[in-house]
């Protein structure tokens, strides 16, 4: 037994020499093949392989299109899509890294801007009014979504599905599923999403050529806010924490429920702003506006875009990329004369492959410790 | 002689905890009879024994996670009762429990200022103030000499000696007046172990911090503890001073105050299993 507490000794005389042990430890190693390179960019840089696939993506469209593509008013229609999905994309992101999702994006994607237009042709109600109404009755959404999921332990893909549905069926059930008609009122819907843009009569950069991207400036906007709340920020940091190792994070004294009951507010009400911006338009408030897969999209979106489903990860500028993507696919296709339908395979293999590539690029970082 | 050792406790150092006959059940099953334990200031106190001999139930505690049934906590000359660990917190008790609460997907430095961030204003925003935090982190870990790839580096990728030093690290920076390490080297290889020893040496050497570290195996944490107090059945049956007693004395005093084969075995078991 002595010979062992000796031993014993001599592991811990041992450690205490540091020179030693820095050589031995050294975790982080530096790559230098050129597959560790290509990894490390990867692992680092998470945005930098799908930004890769969006320019293969543009360069194959603009061929195939006849340099169709990269024109203002096709790009409108990709960025707009780029916008909506985008501005969903990143609250979503920041739910998956607290590793829960919302999929009533679909449905509070509609309440916003179907209250807005409640509002303003029952009682007249100017539309900035009944847009910040509608995002406060999308950011409740979020609270209700957070509190069962926190409080009574429902998973949030359950959670999300019973407000899918149930905000849905209200919305619907208002005026038997007509849309509403919302009227102009300049400058809201200019500034918001309302594309002025007369490609015969505007120069491509004018104010009016600008319009045609006000969705996706607002989405880079988003964006870029909540990077810096993801990077930069207290919330961030523990919004990070609350996904990767929730035990401990509470253990140290994160408050974990209330981080994820606010990204759950962040994602209703980023969805609402998303469905203003949508209808804001064409000027028409569809109850139905994010049926379909819209919340699905942008999950894609999100997942193309680098960030895990299992928590802890994930990049706001990623998923905003990812919308681009995604937005791509859906229109690039068509336009260079496929079948509508056929996007939707591409996009499905696109998540497949992109979910894969996380998942080994993960793999290879804890492994190879790059 | 060994350039390790270190010199005895005095007998002067002030006695900074008595916990004192504290018991504690839990429904029909007694966890801790009269257990009395004293920590001296700069004191490594190791508590040793087989699972379910109380020694977690005693120091959860110490660290407000269960109150006792009966018994009194005195820390530095007064009485104090912990209702919550955030209250033992505020008193000046760190724990660094077993899963050690580090942030996987989170930066080596971020994680030891994980919920008392710097921050600076930019823009009339409060934003983190990472190059802070970052440079504190990496004078903090220099100075106890943790050897660590670089502050930046994700948990996720340091081994898991490396993992037990950032959380005992961030543990101490707040200069707690008590340590309680639970289990620190469960799970360790005897080389990433030895780390962790190292730096418990390293601790006990500035004589800043009393720590209460808990194990199995008395032989590992031999070198690095000033006394070891062994508990059998939510009892203490044993409190030896370290420079005062070898090993094998220990088996032999176990044996004779218990003079029951099953202890002997007992704490043959815990001396030389594992490892």
């Amino acid at each position: 037994m002595s010979q062992k507490l000796k031993q014993n000794n001599e592991q811990a005389a041992l450690v205490i020499e540091p020179s030693r042990e820095k050589t031995r430890e050294a975790g982080v190693k530096t790559p230098s093949t050129t597959l560790e390179k290509l990894l490390f960019i990867l692992s680092r840089y998470r945005e930098a392989s799908i930004a890769a696939v969006a320019v293969v993506l543009v360069v194959y469209f603009q061929i195939g299109s006849h340099g169709q593509f990269i024109e203002t008013q096709f790009l409108g229609v990709v960025f707009r899509d780029t916008g909506r999905f985008g501005l969903i994309a990143v609250a979503e992101v920041m739910l998956m890294i607290t590793a829960e999702i919302d999929l009533s994006v679909g449905s509070t994607f509609a309440l916003a801007p179907y209250t807005m237009g409640l509002l303003s042709v029952t009682w007249g109600v100017p539309l900035p009014i009944g847009a910040l109404v509608g995002v406060a009755l999308c950011v409740l959404v979020g609270v209700i979504n957070g509190v069962i999921t926190v409080r009574f332990r429902v998973p949030s893909l359950i959670t999300t599905v019973g407000t899918l549905f149930f905000v849905q069926g209200i919305v619907v059930s208002i005026y038997n599923s007509q849309p509403i008609m919302t009227p102009v009122e300049e400058p809201f819907n200019e500034f918001f999403g309302e594309s002025l843009y007369n490609p015969r009569a505007d120069a491509l950069f004018s104010l009016h050529s600008l319009t045609a991207f006000s969705p996706v400036l607002w989405a880079i906007l988003v964006v870029a806010v909540m990077s810096v709340v993801l990077n930069r920020t207290t919330f961030g940091l523990h919004t990070i924490a609350t996904g990767s190792n929730p035990i401990g994070a509470r253990e140290i004294g994160v408050r974990i429920d209330r981080i994820k009951v606010y990204n759950f507010m962040i994602a209703g009400g980023l969805a609402g702003f998303a469905g203003v911006i949508n209808t804001l338009q064409f000027s028409s408030a569809d109850p139905a506006a994010g049926a379909g897969f819209l919340n699905l999209e942008a999950i894609a979106a999100a997942v193309i875009g680098g960030t895990s489903l299992l928590g802890g990860s994930g990049t706001a500028v990623g998923a905003l990329i990812g919308a681009f993507v995604v937005s791509t696919l859906n229109n690039g296709l068509v336009m260079i004369g496929a079948q509508a339908t056929v996007s939707d395979i591409f996009l499905g293999a696109g998540i497949l492959a992109a979910m894969m590539l996380n998942v080994q690029v993960d793999r290879l970082r804890t492994r190879r410790r790059i | 002689m060994n350039p390790q050792k270190i010199a005895p406790l005095g007998a002067d150092a002030p006695t900074i905890l008595e916990m004192r006959n504290i018991s504690k059940s839990f429904g029909a099953v007694t966890a801790l009879v009269d257990a009395s334990i004293t920590l001296q200031r700069g004191e490594v106190l190791a508590l040793v024994g087989d699972n379910g001999a109380g020694k977690s139930t005693l120091i959860k505690i110490l660290s407000g996670f269960h109150q006792p049934d009966g018994g009194v906590i005195i820390l530095n000359g007064k009485e104090v009762l912990f209702a919550s660990p955030r209250d033992a917190r505020a008193n000046g008790i760190e724990t660094v429990y077993q899963d050690l609460a580090l942030i996987g997907d989170l930066s080596i430095f971020h994680n030891m200022f994980l919920g008392r961030e710097y921050h600076k204003r930019i823009f009339g925003l409060n934003l983190l103030d990472n190059a802070k935090m970052r440079d504190l982190a990496v004078k903090y870990l220099k100075t106890i000499e943790i050897s660590i790839p670089s502050v930046n580096s994700t948990v996720d990728l340091l081994s898991g000696g490396q993992r037990q030093c950032v959380a005992v690290a961030r543990s101490i920076y707040s200069s707690p007046t008590i340590l309680v390490l639970d289990e620190p080297l469960a799970a360790l290889g005897v080389r990433e172990g030895g780390q962790v020893l190292g730096l418990i040496q390293k601790l006990r050497r500035q004589r800043d911090v009393s720590i209460i570290l808990i194990v199995h195996n008395y032989n590992q944490v031999f070198e690095v503890c000033d006394r070891i107090n062994f508990l059998h059945s939510g009892r203490i049956v044993l409190n030896a001073s370290t420079d005062e007693t070898s090993e094998e004395e220990l088996i032999r005093i176990v044996k004779s105050g218990l003079g029951e084969q099953a202890m002997l075995d007992r704490a043959l078991e815990a001396g030389s299993g594992r490892s």
